[in-house]
């Protein structure tokens, strides 16, 4: 490991206090568990003179009910969510899917808010300072060339958070505090499709807390990633499912992706099989959609063809699976 | 008193004696000598794989306040490296770099920012040379040379032709050849690399704290790169954060920081990152192997030819040795004469590899046993008939003259056959699942050291005083093995004392007697002979004056340990008495036990390099893997591993068991996940997510049988236990894997993208064939 550079650090009670400190504080971030950016800042990638320690802030922890749906903080850690009763009941994808996340180590410090803003990631990006400096650096920081894709002038940096595609098969809120108060949008809004700048926030935007409808409650979900290990590794693919079925129909089917694309992906076409049964031939179909929509690029030393194929299997696994549940 | 006896530890599971230490945090480790007022090191790193080194001008580094001191390669004039044959390495670049992050610069500074910012203000200048990153490119005609005394790139060549390989193949009923190739990997060893060093310099006197497994080789190569007398220095190894071969080699790390420490005049601590750790290399080299293998229809070998290509690093490393072993360690393990090897060792522009666990045999072995599996499944026999068709008989000497003395081979096979129910279960498992087995062999240290010079193998020290306590003091390297509790055990169980009256102090250069190192698996056999000779000097001396206290002849003195007597009636001496009796006259007692191997260990002379090979007792190992495939990802979950192990007498059951269960799991590393990646020589997996060895998680339950085939000239008849393991995973698992799904791998490692390929290239020319099938049909 590389060492940690100095910087100051600022404990806010307040969510309005930590917002304040953003604004009045030289290159500040904002640190929760700190298992991604506390890398990235020992890897030169960040380098910033004042972090905000988001950890005291008591408004952003804790899962709460919010009508029928559910409050859950920005600080809360991962551990807590996947080991939440009620989140496990109301929201199973959600609960899986932090309890996919890395390492249980990772998950006692790693935040609900830090999964949500983690960086993309790419083999090319996540390396030291040395490594970069000896590549001429890439697109995404400090350089003019990416190394995936050397002929285009995109990056193409893979979110990598396992949270967010169940979040957004449940339709979650998120709301956030900034210079400009505070706002709530639906959590896909906060994303846009650039692995060099995917978070559609603005500078100083801090996640109070996520919210997850009454309306989506209770609806069998599920999550799962492809990885090499069982733990630590960051999804090479991920895939989150909502799926009612009614009789024979399938009456409500939403499929999610992660580690794919520069940001969390929702599959578009599913409506297709609702109000039909699903049988072989409806399971290729939505296989082969998710393919098609899913575009992993080499940021990973794992081949993005397999990658792709891979989320197709688990997509067509994962619907299969919860049609069959409740059959 | 008749109910007293000597106290045994020798078989019986003894927790490890600095095991306390560990666990409670207390045990120091390099970085733990760093103290407030030292200096911190850090290294300067080449961004180019191949170039002359015109300029590095630190004058404006040397400035910054609070940098003590600033290295490069002019400051040292010698090389180094492991073989006496091959020091062709500088500890910093002195004319050349040879690969992306060798050190070029050193600094220590008051703090690491300082130190960063001293080498920020350094600047290299140079002129790149064309750079080489595989073999090939190396061994291309127009490559220039990495080294002019390598001239093609070649660190050694090494044929053989023994016996009468193409008799063999007219004779066989079944030839078969096939192409493998295993990526290059890395020990991954917890601790990154770590040395402390104090130079005083009021006395011109060094003391080095290096994270090796190797403290005397640290010492020689201290000596040479320092140009400092070797009675001025003084190495001491802190406890280790494992080593599994990484750390046999002098590493630059540990030169660096002691001529840093030396410059500054005084005390520097050089810790490297992970990533760092990774750059000085030092692991197994990728390997293309070509096999072909001639079988009789009854599963008997009667020819192999071989031909295996490393690539090496920059520099020459263990390379010679490393391509050597791949070559003698096809014998030993089955009965088989007649075997051709063409082995190539190639200098490209990548870090140094070097001898990791299983050194030289891991992936030669792969590719033999996975070609025997895809045999017995052509001529229709069971995996364990075509091993049991091969077996050697001890003693006796293989063809190209390797001793062996004790062979417990066929014992592991019927064990893990019984075990796993492969009789009733193979080929009647679920979709899916399949089991594959094979076997293993290696060495119990090497009986010819690469630093010849005539001393015993092994040499150990007793120390008794007024006190009673015995301390044993040996050279031997403990890095976490068990180095230090089996000497212990075997000093104890000759004296038939508790171990607690034994105190281990082991590899302070100025207190221990000199000891080769912890490599090639020769602690437990050469150290554990010495330590059991120099118990049995001191019983001789203890004994002697019991005799003289108790008036009666030394040899009717009965020694039970802690109590000496003449006579079942005689109430006798105890320890304590016997040991102040021993004192008086002449003080302090210390004796010494020695080791040294016979000549007819020491390999042959068929061929030049014959002799790396010869061992004094090989251990054997059978395993059986259970593999579930899941048809969709291609992801491989082993659900069980039964391996059996013939280590001769089991010194240490528990310790013997888990070195036995370490090197399965790191066998399975590096057959299902674990490969370094480079971008034009600069190493993408250079940390925990990107290299991805095994967790907990995807980590089998693994059954242990110890097989107690007991060597005769073994200490108690023991043999090594830490090695002989882990290359049979390999071929296990793709044999499991072609058992499960009908497919065969023969490039490691098989992470899912890579048997997905092969699983849908099988479905197409599955497809294939039964259209072209049907259309005959029609």
């Amino acid at each position: 490991m590389e060492y940690l550079p100095n910087f100051k650090t600022h404990r806010p009670s307040t969510a309005a206090e930590a917002v304040k400190f953003f604004a009045e504080s030289d290159e500040p971030r904002y640190l929760a568990g700190g298992t991604d950016l506390v890398v990235n800042v020992r890897r030169g990638i960040e380098t910033p003179q004042t972090m905000i320690d988001l950890t005291g802030v008591e408004e952003m922890t804790g899962i709460s009910d919010a009508g029928g749906g559910l409050r859950i903080g920005g600080a809360t850690v991962l551990r807590e969510i996947a080991e939440s009763p009620i989140v496990r009941e109301r929201y199973a994808a959600v609960a899986e899917a932090a309890g996919e996340v890395a390492g249980p180590t990772h998950r006692d410090y790693g935040t609900l808010g830090g999964n949500l803003f983690l960086d993309t990631r790419c083999l090319y990006y996540n390396q030291s300072e040395w490594w970069r400096a000896s590549n001429d650096y890439c697109l995404k920081k400090a350089g003019e060339v990416c190394h995936v894709a050397p002929s285009g002038k995109r990056c193409f940096a893979a979110f990598s958070g396992d949270v967010a595609p169940a979040l957004l098969v449940h339709e979650a809120e998120v709301e956030l505090a900034g210079p400009g108060g505070t706002r709530r949008v639906p959590l896909q809004d906060i994303y846009r499709n650039d692995g060099l700048d995917h978070l559609a926030t603005q500078p100083g935007e801090l996640l109070v807390a996520v919210y997850l409808p009454a309306s989506t409650a209770g609806i069998p979900s599920t999550y799962v990633k492809s990885r090499v290990r069982g733990s630590i590794d960051f999804p090479l693919a991920g895939v989150a499912v909502r799926l009612q079925r009614d009789g024979a129909d399938v009456s409500d089917l939403v499929v999610a992706l992660t580690a794919v694309n520069p940001y969390p992906h929702f599959v578009k076409g599913m409506d297709a099989h609702v109000g039909k049964p699903l049988d072989d031939e409806a399971l290729d179909a939505i296989r082969d959609t998710v393919r098609t929509q899913a575009k992993p690029m080499q940021t990973t030393t794992v081949a993005p063809w397999y990658r792709r194929r891979v989320v197709g299997a688990l997509a067509r696994r994962l619907v299969s699976k919860l049609y069959e549940a409740q059959g | 008193m008749n109910d007293m006896g000597p106290v045994q530890t020798i078989g019986v599971p003894t927790p490890l004696v600095d095991g306390p230490e560990k666990v409670t945090g207390r045990a120091m480790f390099a970085a733990d000598y760093c103290v407030a007022d030292s200096l911190v090191g850090r290294i300067l790193r080449s961004p180019v794989a191949h170039a002359k080194v015109k300029k590095v001008d630190v004058s404006k580094a040397r400035e910054i306040p609070g940098v003590k001191a600033v290295l490069t390669g002019e400051d040292c004039n010698q090389t180094f490296g492991v073989l006496p044959i091959a020091q062709n390495e500088y500890p910093l670049a002195k004319y050349r770099v040879r690969y992306r992050g060798e050190p070029i610069a050193a600094v220590a500074a008051v703090d690491v920012a300082t130190a960063q910012k001293a080498l920020d203000a350094i600047t290299f200048e140079y002129e790149e040379l064309p750079a080489y990153f595989t073999a090939e490119e190396a061994r291309a005609e127009d490559a220039i040379d990495l080294h002019e005394e390598r001239p093609g790139n070649i660190e050694r060549d090494v044929h053989y032709d023994l016996g009468d390989v193409e008799d063999g193949f007219a004779k066989a009923d079944l030839v078969m050849e096939e192409e493998y190739q295993c990526a290059e990997i890395a020990q991954v060893q917890s601790e990154p690399h770590a040395t402390y060093a104090e130079y005083d310099t009021q006395r011109d006197k060094l003391t080095v704290w290096p994270s090796t497994q190797v403290p005397f080789y640290v010492h020689l190569m201290l000596e040479r790169t320092l140009e400092m007398e070797k009675s001025r220095i003084r190495v001491i190894k802190p406890q280790l954060g494992g080593g599994f071969g990484c750390r046999t080699e002098t590493l630059n790390v540990e030169l660096i920081c002691a001529m840093l420490a030396r410059a500054a005049g005084g005390r520097v601590g050089l810790v490297v990152s992970r990533e760092e750790t990774f750059i000085t290399h030092r692991g197994r080299p990728e390997t293309a192997v070509k096999m072909k293998i001639g079988m009789r229809a009854d599963g008997k070998l009667l020819a192999a030819q071989s031909e295996c290509v490393q690539r090496g690093g920059g520099y020459s490393g263990y390379g010679i040795v490393t391509i050597l072993y791949a070559g003698s360690m096809l014998y030993g393990i089955y009965d088989i004469e007649a075997i051709k090897f063409d082995g190539y060792r190639v200098l490209t522009n990548m870090p140094p590899p070097g001898a990791m666990r299983g050194h030289g045999t891991v992936n030669m072995r792969f590719a033999f046993e996975d070609l025997m599996d895809r045999m017995a499944t052509k001529l229709g026999l069971d995996p364990f008939a075509v091993r049991r068709a091969n077996l050697l008989k001890a003693p006796t000497f293989t063809f190209n003259d390797l001793m062996v003395n004790s062979y417990g081979l066929d014992e592991c096979l019927d064990w893990v056959e019984e075990a796993s129910g492969w009789k009733d279960r193979k080929g009647k498992l679920p979709p899916g699942k399949g089991l594959g087995m094979a076997c293993s062999h290696y060495v119990s240290g090497a009986s010819k050291p690469k630093h010849w010079t005539g001393e015993p193998h092994a040499t150990v020290n007793l120390k008794v005083d007024f006190d009673g306590s015995v301390t044993l003091l040996t050279g031997a390297a403990e890095i976490g093995q068990g180095s230090s509790t089996m000497a212990t055990q075997c000093v104890a169980e000759v004296l038939g004392v508790d171990m607690g009256r034994v105190h281990t102090i082991s590899s302070d250069s100025a207190i221990t007697p000199k000891d080769n190192g912890s490599y090639s698996s020769r602690v437990t056999y050469m150290v554990g002979n010495a330590a059991v000779d120099a118990a049995n000097n001191l019983k001789n001396v203890l004994t002697e004056a019991a005799a003289r206290k108790l008036e009666v002849p030394p040899d009717q003195v009965e020694c039970l340990g802690e109590v000496y007597r003449a006579g079942t009636q005689d109430e006798g001496l105890t320890f304590d008495e016997v040991v102040m009796e021993a004192l008086r006259d002449t003080g302090t007692i210390t004796v010494k036990g020695t080791f040294t191997t016979l000549p007819e260990s020491q390999g042959g002379k068929k061929y030049r390099g014959a002799a790396i090979g010869g061992t004094m007792a090989f251990s054997y190992a059978a395993q059986v893997v259970e593999v579930t495939v899941d048809p969709d990802t291609a992801e491989i979950s082993v659900d069980k591993v039964w391996v059996a192990h013939d280590c001769g007498k089991a010194l240490n059951p528990l310790s013997v068991e888990g070195q036995v269960q370490g090197s399965v799991w790191m066998g399975m590393g590096q057959a299902m996940t674990e490969g370094t990646r480079y971008h034009d020589g600069l190493g993408i997996t250079g940390n925990m997510l990107d290299y991805r060895v095994p967790t907990i998680v995807e980590s089998p339950p693994i059954e242990v049988k110890i097989v107690e085939a007991e060597d005769p000239h073994g200490p108690f008849g023991a043999k090594e236990a830490g090695e002989g393991s882990l290359s049979g995973f390999l071929p296990a698992l793709t044999a499991a894997v072609a058992d499960a799904i009908g497919v065969r791998a023969a490039d490691l490692p098989l992470t899912p993208d890579v048997l997905l390929k092969l699983m849908e290239d099988k479905a197409r020319a599955d497809k294939k064939a039964a259209a072209q099938d049907s259309a005959e049909v029609a």
